[in-house]
Formats: C-alpha cells, structure tokens, sequence
C-alpha cells in the first residue's frame, strides 16, 4: 500500500476531487463576487438604458448599395439633366406587354385541354364519367403535396417581395399600390387649368376591375366642377387600363363594387 | 295591416343601411401630384366668309396660330395630321368631334372672318373636345389694317377664356436692330412684327438697352449720339429727349412698376453707381455705395419696394438684391463667376438672369428670390442672353445666337418651348417686353 501510495502522480494529487485545502479558495470567492457585480451593473445599466424597442410588425427595409458619383461643385451652375426624359419611356413599355401575356396565354392552354374532353361524353354513361371525375379526384388528393410544391418552384417571385411570403392583404396593399403607380403615370393634366382653381379641384372616380385586370367600368362618384379636370381624371384611368390582375381575395370586390379614386392635382 | 307596412319601413331602412356599408367599404386610393402638360390643341384654319376676309385670312391665321403656340399652355398640333372635312360648320352639331380625338386634341378652335364695311369681324369658338361642346366664344372687330391686333386679341381671350389670367399677345416689345448705320431701338407688336424705328439721332450712332415705358407712351434707352452714353426718352410722335442730366456717362435705365421713379447706373472713372429718381429724371438719389466696384443692370421688384442688379463687390459679378433706399443689400447668386442682365418676374418670385457657366456659353437662368434656388432654362443652344419677362410672368423674350446671328426667341418661364420669334431676318438684341 505504501509503496502504492508513493506512485500516486503528483497531479491526481492535486486534482479537485480529492480532499484537500485549497490555498486559492479566496480568490474564487473574489471572482465569483465579481461576476455577480458585473452581472448586476450590466442588468441595471440595460434596465435604464432601453436600447430602441424592436417592432415585430415593422416592414423589411430595403436597402441598396448605390454608387456615388462625383459630387457637382457647389459654385458651378445647375445643368440639364437629360436623365428625366430617358427613364420615363422604359417604364411603360415592359408593362404594357406582360400583362396581354399573362391575360392571353390561360385561357389558350385551357380551351386546347377542354377540346377533346367535350367529344367524349356523349360516348360515356353518367356512371362512367362519375367513376372519371373519382379517380381524377383521388390522383389530384394523392399528388397536391407534391403538385403544390412544384407550383411553388415554378412561380416566379418578386423582386421586392418578402422571403416567408406575403399575407393576403399585404399582397392587397401591394395591388393597390401598383394600381395607384399605374394611374398616377397616366394622370395628365392641362396646364390651361387656373392655378387658384388647382388648389380646389378634387374629383371621385369608380373604377370596376375584372378578373384579369381590365377596366370594366368607369364612372364619375363626385364631379371636381370642372370638366377639363374630370375628363383629365377618366382619361388618366383609361390610358392606364388593363391593370394586372387582382389578386384572389379582391376579384369579387374588385369587379362588384369596384375601387374609388380621388383625384386632387 | 301594421305589419306589411312596418316590415317595409325596416327593410328600407335595412336596404339603405345596407347600401351605406357597401359604399362604405369600397377601397379609396387617393392620387395626386398630376402632370401638368400643354394641352393638345388643333387649331382649324378660318372659314373667311367673303373675298376681302380671304385676302386677311393667312395674315389673320399665322398671327393667331403663332400666339397660342407660344402660349406654353397649348401644344398646337400640326394640321398636315387633320382628319376633319374642311369644310366642316363651326357648331358643335356640326363638328364630327371623335376626328379631332383621334388626332389627339382636347381642345379645338374655329374661327369664322367676315368683313363689315372697313371692319375684319373674326368669330373664335373654342369647344373641349371630349365633351363635345362649346366652352366659350369670342367676337371682335378691328379695322382691315390691324388684322394682327385682331388675331392677338382673340389670342388674349383664349388665354384668359380658360386661364382667368391676362394674357400677353397685346403687349410690345423694344429692342435694338443692328443696321447699316449702328444700332437702332425699335418697339413692335410683342412678336417682332409691326416694328417701328425710334428716333436714331444721326448716322452711325448706337441706340443701346431700351425700356418702354410702362403707360406704353414711348421707350427710353441708352444713346451715344453726343460720345458719352446717355439715356434718352422718347414718347410716339415725339423728338428724343435727355431723360438723365449727369456729367457722368448714364447707362441702362429701369423703370417703377407703376412708372413714377427710374433707376440707371452713373460710372465714373472709377466706379458705377446705381441711382434712383423721379420718372422725368427730377430728384436723383444715389443707391449703392462702393467705391472702386461696378453696380449696374437695375430691375425693379413687381412691388416696386426693391431693387435688383449686378455688382461685382464680391470678387466676380453677381446677382444682388436692395431695397428702393439702398438699405438691406444681399448676395442672391452664388452659383457661377459672371452673372448679369437681372429681369425680374412680374409675379415677383423669380428673377432671370444670364450667366457664363464653366464652358464658357452664355445661358439663362432663374433664381428663386426667397430661396436662392437657381434654375437652369436653357443649354447647348448657342448663347442666350438678355431675358425679358412677359408682363403676365408667364413666359421669357431673350436673344439667343443659336442660328448664327444674334435673334429674339420666346419661351415659357420654365425654359420649355423655345421658339423664334416671326421677324424678317437681322441682329436684334437686348429685348424689353411691356405693357
């Protein structure tokens, strides 16, 4: 035993585990007083000291990365920009035509699936088509997952949009939104107007949308008493029609009773 | 019996409650910040309804068609794209209104002329093209001769018939026309036409910046007939007269909106002074005082409570303000190192001035009385030098030497719209548009 003894390593000697006295118990005693001050001053500094409060509903906020160019000197005199005239023409141009595709192409597809269709029944009983449309049920259940996420990956999405997805009237908001841009780029008005009679001038128009998109219906709510302005007013949502088509949630509304637009200059 | 006629009551009340929900709900998106553009005018060729209107008509038409183009608030469209019969009524039953929207105009104008005795009678009907019906008429009558002044009054009734503002095509205009002799100062009709040479003072004189004379009685301008520069007025039917009686050489006369006061630069040998004094040049009053620096180009504020012009105190000549008693002088440009020639609008925010910008052209600009903000009106056009605010505030006469030689162009206050103004060729420069 003795001689078991006296080969124990120094350092399993030493180790925490085995009873001894520990010389440097004062120090730790120190830090863990320490700690806990330390723990105490940042709890109560944070306490007082409210940082900004996070909004949970807050909106992402777009940043971009712009390059700057030179700075113009501030004592030489203003010039011309002829940047105005350049960025107004591409905008209307890339609009117009996608909304004819998106408009077009659905129904086309659709109307060639449903030719054939339309020659079988008159050859199949009732039974038979029943046990058709079963089955066609029983494969679309067995396969949405699947489908869906297909559907998923092929949509393309937003550039602006939100990477968990929109909810419904945030998607709404984003109709109107578009809907107001498309408008107010076509909200021409004569500069034969008044300038005090402009400060008055507030027309109501409704506009009826249907479903994919195109102005249905346009109608003065509230005349502006002055015909230039009213009939400014209706043009501007006419060059502006076909919209791109409401989303699902608003196409009922949208083409039932329609949207209001109140026109001030 | 009640209950029928209770069940109706509440179910009207119900239908209307009903009715106000769903008005209620429809969305409202409200839109503003309009684009305000030129409005697309057609404007028809008259109808003369006898041989001798048929001889005024071209005159009558070009004079017209030049006034509301350069109006700023129409685009006057071309009529070579016209669909309409040519020989279509001047009613609104007998205007065929889904042509001339198809040709993109929203207003239209027909004018009738006819000749009564010695008299051009023009009829204008101006009708809004997308209702279809006519927004207003005019009727005058002037003498045979003064088929010009006839087309520029029915200009200034399409103006006011639809802006409730005056317009300008009755007012005239001074400026200087190099000859043969030197330079002489004319007054015209407020574009160019009808010109008529004031009083020249000799052979190879310089008749230099006139001012009309705000009651339109006559012009006064800058001569040199006796050497030295001096200011001269002269009244129609009238000889020049010394206006300013100064040892001093006495250049570039202003006068008082309301025309009761001047204001003229007096040089020495050593500096130029601004001085003010009564309308027949009683009662002089020195302005500016700043020994060894220039002080030139006074123009009046609309109120005619200040004063601006161009003093180099600075290092470079800029654009400065004061009031009528030579207190309270402020820098206002500080943009550019060769500003001159300040107009100031008759609506009295803006004050247009030429400057040499870094490339050495002579351009236009405005700068903002109260914020100092300066806006460019024209570039890359040559040189444009010597604004002249119409008395509306609404558009700008200046010299522009864009096609060569020196030549009058009109544009709005904005610098859109530039053209030249109708005049047979020459050198013309340093417009005053007036009364």
């Amino acid at each position: 035993m003795a001689t078991a003894e006296a080969q124990i390593h120094p350092a399993v000697q030493r180790s925490l585990l085995v009873g001894y006295r520990l010389p440097l118990r004062r120090f730790l005693i120190g830090s863990v007083i320490g700690h806990v001050a330390l723990f105490g001053a940042i709890s109560a500094a944070t306490y007082f000291q409210l940082g900004p409060r996070i909004d949970l509903n807050q909106q992402p906020i777009k940043a971009s990365l712009v390059r700057l160019g030179k700075p113009p000197d501030p004592k030489l005199l203003p010039r011309i920009q002829p940047q105005q005239e350049a960025q107004k023409p591409p905008e209307p141009e890339p609009r117009k035509p996608e909304q004819p595709k998106a408009v077009a192409p659905t129904p086309e597809p659709k109307a060639v699936s449903i030719g054939p269709t339309p020659k079988k029944p008159p050859e199949q009983s009732p039974a038979d088509r029943r046990k058709q449309l079963l089955t066609a049920l029983n494969r679309t259940s067995r396969s949405t997952g699947s489908k869906t996420a297909q559907q998923i990956e092929e949509m393309e999405g937003q550039l602006d949009g939100d990477p968990n997805g929109d909810s419904a009237t945030q998607e709404g908001e984003r109709y109107y939104g578009l809907l107001k841009a498309q408008v107010q780029r076509n909200y021409d008005v004569s500069q034969t107007i008044p300038e005090q009679e402009r400060l008055h001038l507030k027309a109501r128009v409704i506009v009826l949308i249907g479903r994919t998109g195109e102005v249905l219906k346009v109608q003065l709510a509230s005349s502006s008493g002055n015909t230039l302005f009213d009939g400014s007013v209706l043009a501007a949502v006419k060059k502006a029609s076909p919209f791109a088509p409401p989303p699902d949630h608003l196409r009922d509304a949208l083409q039932r009773r329609g949207i209001a637009l109140e026109f001030r200059p | 019996m009640i209950k029928p006629r209770l069940f109706l009551r509440v179910s009207g009340l119900g239908w209307f409650l009903v009715a106000a929900v769903a008005e209620a709900q429809v969305p409202v998106l409200e839109i503003s910040g309009a684009n305000f553009r030129p409005m697309p005018l057609a404007v028809a060729a008259p109808q003369a309804q006898d041989p001798k209107a048929k001889v005024k008509a071209a005159e009558f038409d070009a004079t017209l068609l030049f006034d509301l183009s350069a109006s700023g608030i129409f685009q006057v469209l071309d009529r070579k794209s016209f669909l309409a019969d040519r020989n279509e009524g001047v009613t609104a039953s007998s205007i065929n209104f889904a042509r001339w929207a198809n040709v993109g105009a929203d207003g239209l104008v027909k004018t009738e002329l006819s000749s009564e005795g010695d008299l051009l009678r023009a009829d204008l009907h101006f009708f809004t093209v997308g209702t279809g019906k006519e927004q207003f008429k005019l009727t005058h009558s002037t003498p045979e001769r003064d088929v010009r002044k006839l087309a520029h009054i029915l200009a200034d009734g399409v103006y006011r018939g639809l802006t409730r503002e005056p317009g300008p095509f009755q007012s005239h205009l001074a400026y200087v026309r190099k000859t043969a002799q030197g330079k002489e100062v004319y007054v015209s009709d407020w574009d160019g036409k009808n010109g008529q040479v004031m009083n020249s003072g000799g052979p190879n004189v310089l008749n230099v910046l006139p001012a009309l004379l705000p009651d339109g009685s006559g012009v006064a301008f800058t001569t040199y007939r006796t050497g030295k520069p001096m200011i001269f007025v002269q009244r129609f039917g009238s000889p020049a007269a010394p206006l300013v009686k100064s040892d001093h050489m006495a250049t570039g006369i202003a006068f008082s909106p309301d025309g009761k006061r001047i204001a003229y630069s007096l040089a020495s040998a050593e500096s130029t002074q601004i001085w003010v004094a009564q309308a027949d040049g009683s009662g002089p009053k020195q302005l500016t005082d700043t020994p060894y620096f220039i002080n030139t180009s006074p123009s009046w504020a609309p109120d005619g409570k200040r004063i601006a012009f161009v003093s180099n105190q600075g290092g470079s000549p800029q654009i400065y303000v004061m009031n009528t008693d030579g207190s309270g002088v402020r820098r206002l440009t500080f943009q550019g190192n060769y500003n001159q020639t300040p107009d100031w609008s008759p609506r009295g925010d803006l004050i247009a001035f030429t400057a040499r910008d870094e490339r050495r052209a002579f351009d236009l600009f405005t700068v903002n009385v109260d914020t100092g903000k300066i806006t460019r009106l024209t570039q890359d056009q040559g040189d444009n030098e010597e604004p002249a605010f119409s008395p509306n505030g609404r558009l700008i006469i200046f010299s522009s030497g864009r096609t060569g030689t020196s030549r009058l162009f009109v544009m709005s206050s904005d610098g859109s719209n530039q053209l030249p103004l109708p005049m047979e060729s020459g050198t013309y420069s340093t417009p005053d548009w007036g009364r």
